[in-house]
């Protein structure tokens, strides 16, 4: 399993009375070399025009990055091909383009295209962190002004973070309460607090937050669109599923052992392996009687575990809001909603499946329910690598 | 003068839920206050009486005082726990 994780997500807020934006994000991660690309544009004016160009300068620039045509070459093919505005005779869209690859040594290298965005902000943990560019003029004929793209290569390491946005975020509160908008010198300041406080935001909240502000200072009517998008290098968050009681009781132990050593959060499946793991860790097993629905049994509490629910009906229950990539906000707070959330929170998830075939009393249906749990399991695994992009592990003890 | 404390434990475990115990669970609906009052209620994992082969002896079960209960719907809940208020 890779030791970081790239989380990288995006707000927006469109600008007041527009029913799309002229702002675009796009985001996509190969799944072997685990190489991310995120694009950041911005089209001229608003509605529906301005997402149309934002929208094929995003779309052009995440495709060529991927290739290996120079760069340069590539912002002149995208501002070649963008239609032209009939009032005002320009067509003109501006961009950010990150290409993100992790290296073995837990850092990752980007490469960074800017044309007439805010600049991209990096932070490493709460301070900020200047970017060296090369200004890289375009000479396009016809331009109708002066084009220089700015082009940069460095590396982040865990706790880095790389903010773009719109300037729909840096010209907020212009006029009103600031006469020259929030800029970049506020922007600054307003992140640098918030990851001094609370260094371990996640994208989706600290873009929230960027966004949200702006669109405060704007008098919650943006003046334009407002996107940020936020793209952080951290340490994977880990899961670890036990579920089954282990093949013999001599490798009990061996399960104690790699729950205990386990960084990260831990969720056990089946009543039976819940007084298990109890009695491995010298506590008890207590049933929430406030926590199940008509179709969940209720989940249980034990000390030092974040979720101990019944098996597998809990389990078949979560493999299919899984796949059907049903919203928690739809489901009742019962067991399978809370390991549903534990699991989305989540970047890397380990499986531990017991595997013991016969109890004390020989009981014939135990060989069947093996094959249950292994059949679930493996649909949990799926739901979670297909539709949410998870890296999961197995194991059968 | 009847018991003031009736312990009761209901079975959560997947046999017990599936086969009537989910309707028991609603025990605040169609347990009289008066009597509700005098129980403490809890869940259960299994209470590994859902294995046997005996036919008289079916999910759901319930734990009154210490002893276990067969077949237990709600109806027979509420007969239980009055035997036992008044024994
Ligand atoms: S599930 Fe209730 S006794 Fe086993």
């Amino acid at each position: 399993m890779n030791e970081i994780f790239i989380d990288v997500d995006y707000n927006q807020t469109y600008k007041a009375g527009q029913k799309i934006s002229g702002d675009v994000f796009l985001q996509s991660r190969d799944p072997v070399s685990q190489q991310i690309v995120c694009t950041l544009s911005d089209g001229l004016g608003s509605g529906v025009k301005a997402n149309v160009l934002a929208n094929l300068t995003a779309n052009m620039a995440h495709k060529l990055s991927f290739s290996p045509m120079h760069l340069t070459k590539s912002a002149k093919i995208i501002m070649n091909t963008l239609p032209v505005c009939n009032e005002r005779k320009i067509s003109y869209s501006t961009f950010t383009i990150a290409d993100i690859r992790p290296n073995l040594d837990k850092t990752v290298t980007v490469q960074l295209i800017e044309y007439d965005n805010p600049r991209v902000l990096h932070f490493s943990h709460s301070a900020v962190i200047d970017i060296v560019a090369q200004e890289i003029e375009l000479h396009r004929e016809g331009a109708f002004k002066h084009e220089i793209i700015r082009q940069s290569t460095f590396s982040m390491a865990q706790g880095g973070r790389l903010i773009m946005f719109t300037d729909g975020v840096t010209q907020s509160g212009m006029g009103r309460s600031l006469p020259l908008g929030w800029r970049q010198a506020g922007v600054v300041e307003f992140i640098t607090n918030i990851l001094q406080k609370d260094p371990h935001i996640s994208s989706r909240e600290l873009a929230e937050l960027i966004t949200r502000k702006a669109s405060t200072l704007d008098g919650l009517a943006a003046k334009d669109d407002i996107t940020c998008a936020v793209i952080y290098v951290r340490k994977p968050r880990k899961t670890l599923i036990v579920t089954g009681p282990p093949f013999t009781k001599e490798r009990d132990a061996q399960l104690g052992e790699r729950m205990r050593n386990f960084d990260g959060k831990k969720i056990v499946s089946g009543g039976t392996t819940a007084q298990i793991v109890a009695r491995l860790f010298q506590t008890k097993v207590k049933v929430d009687l406030s926590c199940w629905s008509p179709q969940v049994p209720p989940a249980s509490k034990m000390a030092g575990i974040d979720l101990v629910t019944e098996g597998m009906l809990t389990l078949g229950k979560v493999a299919t809001a899984l796949e059907n990539k049903t919203s928690i906000y739809a489901m009742p707070d019962d067991a399978v909603r809370r390991f549903v959330m534990l699991l989305l929170d989540s970047d890397h998830v380990s499986f531990i499946v017991g595997t013991k075939i016969n109890e004390a009393h020989q009981d014939p249906s135990i060989p069947v329910e093996i094959g249950i749990r292994r059949t679930i399991v493996g649909r949990v695994r799926q739901a979670l690598e297909q539709n949410y992009l998870k890296e999961t592990v197995l194991e059968y003890i | 003068m009847g018991q003031h404390n009736i312990m009761v434990k209901i079975c959560v475990g997947t046999a017990c839920f599936v086969q009537g115990g989910a309707d028991l669970l609603l025990y605040e609906d169609f347990l009289d206050p008066s009597l509700l009052r005098i129980c403490t209620i809890e869940g259960t994992s299994c209470l590994h009486c859902c294995k046997t082969d005996d036919q008289q002896l079916r999910a759901p079960f319930v734990e009154i005082n210490g002893v276990v209960h067969a077949n237990v719907t709600p109806k027979r809940l509420i007969e239980l726990l009055r035997e036992a208020q008044h024994a």
